[in-house]
């Protein structure tokens, strides 16, 4: 079962590949320390760059990405308060007191050092569990597969917390999305509306560009960010060898680490809540958690470790299942498609050098993280701090137009993504979650297919996607998981009362 | 506390439960000319965004009645609208000016009306993006880019 994993090996040590990891983890800190900017954004806009790049450069480029991204978001959490990425809020609450101790450098260095261990517990993680699951998957027919694909989109609605009717339009449109183009089975044409331009369906990266991309550009230009540059200034930078036995924080790493991973597997969770998590933990069991929230350095080290032990570990239900536990990951499903490989059993055993290659990246990606975010870059990276937020805007509409009109060489894809992005920046604004919308385009087809197929193997009759043992766990599974939080919260609001 | 609003028909997020439900109704239309199999899903999807809606609306209208007053789409709403108008004529120009002359002239027009003042800075910044794309996609990659319908190409 892992021996493909060790025959992936040789292949990600080719130059290319290797050099593609080491360019994201580069471009991944630079988007992550940029405030409005995130790994999600970043890897929406690098994904139609990547149509002519062999697979493993590409995926390369997105590990490298993620992972340096995770670690970036902590730069301006340290030296401005203002997490990069959402799941660098808990590290604002110890690092942002450490710079202005003039202990910024120290706090940067934690972050970098338990980013780079929480990555490579993930990267173990995906490693030892995706195979086995793989493997399961493997057997699934297509009623099976029918119900993977609604349970993954009712895992991502229901789990990612806020209001279900919003989540549930935001499937809708996606499934709706996924539709658009020629019927899969009859081939009669669905809502294009006579444009030739829309008969292969919409791809999926005008999506995303759209979804992702435009909203925060159109943030950075909304509201212009003033630094100071005070904190930045003032790093108090040692080597980072000379500063490692100063971190000695085992327990809290190990500790992050499970966590981060457990979480990253959950559907809809993400490295936010898996940051808290690991804070509340490691406080609660400090011997000094009075010191907590003042300048502790272990709350850093908490902090990042666990938001960075869920980017490979988001991949596991993602690569197996095709359901991704992030938005990230939601979005790296999508970089997956553009190269032909469709997320799910079959990934495993048709392009097992791509998916167990991908894995080593990741792993390679965050034990880079330690090298190039290191003393001396971390330096260079927090003067990214200053640069002007109207010119990087600009120049991201530009790489928006630039990458989707190079898919098909025309500007009526440009014009879709611009609506898409509309679109975007409405649902951003009212709360509407966007991993339904992408998940929805991506399993919408997938689960109709397979619903068909079903349905003409029963010959019509709809109990065919009831008369086995796993289409029936997974059945139950969606109930649990479009029930179990209306429970959760009746069984809390009863206890309160009580 | 009562809405703050003119209308309370006028809240963000009625307005759009009222959008979806046009243009999802909208979109049912042309399920009836599809084979059952083939509209099941769309159609169903599109029902469930009319329902969703109606939904989101009476929620939305109750929180109006509660005195729950909407939080505004954006807190300057000239600079979003002059963002979008700028980006899609962007687009326009590419179309029909081309991408070269257009970009070249988005990037310092967007930069400086949004608040970077440098004309040095933004020379610089211009001259590199523009160049590094010329030199990656066009030079390196052969890639070709709009050049303009008012130039018949």
């Amino acid at each position: 079962m892992y021996s493909d994993l060790l025959h992936a090996l040789p292949d990600v040590f080719a130059w290319t590949n290797f050099a593609a990891v080491v360019i994201g983890v580069i471009a991944g800190i630079v988007v992550g320390a940029m405030p409005g900017l995130s790994a999600t954004m970043a890897i929406s806009v690098l994904v139609p760059f990547t149509f002519g790049l062999e697979p493993l450069v590409a995926l390369g480029l997105m590990a490298g990405i993620y992972n340096g991204a995770m670690y970036g978001g902590a730069i301006p959490a340290v030296l401005l308060r203002i997490p990069g990425t959402p799941a660098a809020v808990a590290t604002t609450f110890d690092g942002y007191p450490m710079a202005q101790k003039g202990e910024g450098g120290f706090a940067l260095q934690v972050a970098v050092v338990s980013s780079s261990i929480g990555g490579i517990a993930s990267a173990f993680a995906l490693m030892l569990l995706a195979p086995p699951l793989s493997k399961v998957t493997l057997l699934f027919g297509p009623s099976e597969v029918f119900w993977v694909a609604v349970f993954g989109l009712a895992s991502i609605i229901f789990l990612l917390g806020g209001n279900p009717i919003k989540g549930l339009i935001s499937a809708c449109f996606g499934v709706f999305v996924s539709v658009i183009g020629s019927d899969p089975i009859y081939g009669n044409d669905r809502f294009t509306f006579g444009q030739l331009e829309m008969l292969d369906g919409i791809n999926i990266v005008i999506l995303l560009v759209g979804l992702y991309a435009l909203p925060p550009v159109i943030d950075l230009l909304e509201t212009p960010l003033k630094t100071d540059g005070v904190n930045s200034s003032k790093l108090g930078t040692e080597p980072i060898w000379k500063a490692l036995p100063r971190m000695n924080y085992w327990k809290t790493w190990l500790r992050g680490s499970l966590l981060g991973i457990w979480i990253g597997i959950l559907p809809g969770a993400g490295g936010s809540m898996a940051a808290f998590m690991s804070y509340n933990e490691a406080r609660r069991t400090s011997k000094n958690p009075e010191k907590w929230g003042e300048g502790e350095p272990e709350g850093v080290a908490a902090a990042e470790v666990a938001n960075n032990a869920d980017t490979a570990s988001a991949l596991i239900p993602a690569l197996t299942l095709g359901i991704p536990g992030t938005a990230v990951a939601a979005v790296m499903l999508g970089g997956l498609l553009v190269h032909g490989l469709q997320p799910g059993p079959m990934l495993f055993r048709d392009n097992p050098d791509i998916v167990f290659g991908f894995m080593w990246q990741f792993l390679f990606g965050a034990i880079l993280l330690v090298l190039l975010g290191g003393s001396l870059a971390t330096n260079s990276f927090a003067r990214l701090l200053n640069l002007p937020r109207p010119l990087l805007g600009s120049v991201i509409i530009v790489l928006m137009l630039i990458g989707v009109y190079s898919i098909h060489g025309r500007m009526f894809d440009v014009y879709l993504m611009l609506g898409f992005g509309a679109i975007g920046w409405v649902m951003d604004r009212l709360k509407f979650p966007l991993p339904p919308v992408v998940l929805g385009l991506i399993l919408g087809g997938f689960a109709e297919e397979n619903l068909r197929l079903a349905l003409r193997i029963g010959r019509g009759d709809p109990m065919v996607l009831f008369q086995n043992t796993t289409s029936l766990i997974l059945v139950a599974l969606t109930v649990s998981v479009v029930v179990g939080p209306t429970l959760k919260k009746r069984f809390i609001d009863s206890r309160k009362k009580a | 506390m009562t809405e703050s609003r003119k209308s309370r028909l006028t809240r963000p997020e009625t307005l759009t439960a009222v959008g979806i439900i046009l243009v999802a109704a909208g979109f049912l239309v042309p399920t009836y000319d599809l084979r059952a199999i083939s509209a099941l899903l769309p159609a169903a999807m599109l029902i469930g965004l009319i329902v969703l809606s109606v939904f989101l609306l009476l929620a939305d209208q109750r929180k109006a009645s509660a005195g729950e007053d909407a939080a505004p789409m954006t807190k300057a709403p000239k600079r979003v609208i002059g963002a979008f108008l700028m980006i899609v004529s962007y687009a326009l120009a590419c179309d029909f000016v081309g991408f070269y002359v257009s970009t070249a002239v988005t990037i310092p027009l967007v930069a400086w009306t949004f608040g970077y003042r440098s004309p040095v800075g933004l020379l610089i910044a211009t001259v590199i993006v523009v160049g590094t794309i010329w030199a990656i996609f066009d030079f390196g990659m052969s890639q070709d880019f709009p050049t303009g319908r008012f130039w018949g190409r």
